[in-house]
């Protein structure tokens, strides 16, 4: 082909890739002017958005909530995936295409459907407005997201070494936790930080959730737009890109980021 | 990894988390669906028959539908040249991939944000504007349907690219080289073959971003304003400020119908256009 062409078409798709990161960069920019707006040409640079986020008590305890949370549910959400995953990759039983459809069931609900659904069952359990509330929500709502990580590392796993320590005398437990958890930890390791970060910044099913007693930051992102948009917000928001930079990063480097676009094999 | 051996035995309560986290999910559906059709009074359909008859209620539906319809078209547009682009770039793929994933990945209401900072009648784009002479008075850029659909595409269109790029990388590069060497050019082999085989991806990428629009909540509010009113913000606000759970599980019925609608019509068109074998 006409090589003008493929060039034109080249700079005009990396020009809608940078796009994408559009919204955030001006976040940060706006984040160190010391005007609190974005304008052109630039004025000074300040931290002084950071230091005044830094100084209120609010920013900090729903930073640190929204982090306990995402820790608690990556950590409960792939311990129950991998246990569910490994009992159906062991056992094949043969309702399994069903079962499978019901854990993924939560992608065809839209979020403002499963946000209703799970208030109605969290209200009648008593936790609505809770920090274990909002877990048991994340916790439903990224197991999709957090099992088919695993059952695609379990389907790796060469089936004769499994069989080699069956004939060897090894026992279920041993073949459990001895061979496939150390094979299967892409897996893992994918859906520990990728329910980490999802939980980290969901908003639109924990607005239905939190409560006086207990906010996550990026509810209460949404309350402070709402109320005032101060530039606070900027330093705030660009906190959170760092935190969701680090895991992306970090899974990057663990992992690779080859499995968010792996076909599914499903 | 199943062997000759027999079946393993004992393994059967590892599936009971998973079960129980299910059974959450489908006790939480059948609330919605007890709510939605029973209230104080006993059985009805009240809250049904009012979205039937009220004009208002109409055209709120209609506007979540067409939006969630506007912004899955132009996200799956949009995000095709990223796509290609990334399956072209093999060697930068990691790299161009965090540019993806990261924008994906932040949390909706600081992207969200960052279009209110960007679009407002103070922001970004208009004081830059005005600065250059071009503009006397802000453009109406957000609180109106305009904003919430470039806000939800942006939002979106990760998804896009993403499931778009998942299957041109299944796409056998001998044929490409076939192609070329049949003498056909870039854009034709692009039109006729890539194209068609890449088509399930785009079609994948048109319903998550559908039905996702379809639930929004978060930017029809922050960047369309109280008074344009979508499924999501209508349901929200039943739920948080009128304390009506029965309302707001009729709306989520209906809404969920509306996107299993929405998303069966897309089945039919891709069944249309893309070739059985292929998909």
């Amino acid at each position: 082909m006409n090589a003008p062409v493929v060039r034109l078409g080249r700079a005009a798709s990396f020009a809608l890739l940078l796009f994408l990161p559009l919204p955030i960069v001006v976040i940060g920019a706006t984040s160190f002017a010391a005007a609190g707006y974005l304008r052109f040409p630039p004025g000074e640079l300040s931290l002084r958005w950071y230091a005044e986020a830094a100084t209120d008590p609010r920013w900090l305890e729903a930073f640190v909530t929204s982090l306990g949370i995402a820790a608690v549910v990556s950590v409960l959400v792939t311990a129950i995936a991998f246990a569910g995953a490994y009992a159906c990759h062991r056992l094949r039983p043969r309702w399994l295409p069903a079962f499978e459809l019901a854990v993924m069931s939560p992608l065809f609900f839209p979020h403002a459907a499963l946000g209703v659904a799970l208030v109605n069952v969290l209200a009648m359990a008593g936790y609505l407005g809770t920090a274990t509330g909002i877990v048991i929500a994340h916790v439903v709502c990224t197991l999709p997201f957090a099992w088919r990580p695993i059952v695609v590392a379990l389907q790796r796993i060469d089936g004769e070494i499994v069989e080699a320590a069956s004939l060897l005398g090894a026992d279920e437990r041993r073949i459990a936790l001895g061979i496939a958890l150390p094979l299967a930890r892409s897996g893992l390791v994918t859906a520990l930080l990728f329910s980490f970060i999802i939980s980290f910044d969901e908003v639109t099913i924990t607005m239905f959730l939190t409560g006086p007693q207990v906010t996550t930051l990026p509810v209460q992102i949404y309350a402070f737009i709402q109320e005032n948009a101060s530039p606070v917000l900027a330093a705030i928001s660009t906190a959170t890109v760092v935190v969701t930079l680090v895991v992306v990063m970090l899974l990057e480097r663990l992992i690779g980021l080859e499995f968010f676009v792996a076909h599914d094999p499903a | 990894m199943r062997g000759a051996t027999s079946a393993p035995r004992g393994l059967g309560w590892l599936l009971l988390p998973a079960l129980l986290v299910l059974a959450l999910f489908l006790g939480s559906v059948a609330l919605l669906l007890f709510h939605a059709f029973w209230n104080k009074d006993g059985f009805s359909l009240i809250y049904f028959r009012q979205i039937l008859d009220r004009p208002d209620y109409h055209d709120v539906f209609l506007r979540t539908v067409s939006i969630a319809a506007i912004v899955a078209v132009a996200a799956a547009v949009l995000a095709y040249p990223i796509a290609w682009l990334l399956w072209r770039l093999p060697r930068w793929r990691n790299l161009l991939l965090v540019i993806v994933l990261v924008p994906w990945l932040v949390s909706l209401v600081v992207r969200t944000y960052g279009w209110l900072v960007i679009l407002g009648p103070k922001g970004f784009l208009n004081e830059t504007l005005k600065w250059a002479g071009v503009i006397q008075s802000p453009l109406p850029l957000i609180f109106n349907d305009l904003g919430v659909v470039i806000g939800l595409t942006h939002v979106l269109m990760p998804f896009s690219v993403i499931a778009t790029l998942s299957v041109l990388l299944q796409i056998d590069n001998r044929l490409e080289e076939a192609s070329e060497s049949l003498g056909a050019g870039g854009f034709e082999t692009w039109r006729r073959l890539v194209l068609p085989l890449s088509l399930p991806g785009v079609f994948t990428g048109l319903g998550i971003t559908f039905l996702t629009s379809m639930g929004a909540i978060v930017t029809p509010i922050l960047l369309g304003g109280i008074r344009q009113k979508m499924a999501g913000t209508q349901i929200y606000q039943e739920v948080v400020y009128n304390f009506n759970m029965s309302k707001a599980s009729a709306w989520a019925i209906c809404l969920l119908l509306l996107s299993g609608l929405g998303l069966a019509f897309l089945r039919a068109v891709e069944a249309a256009l893309v070739p059985k074998a292929d998909r």
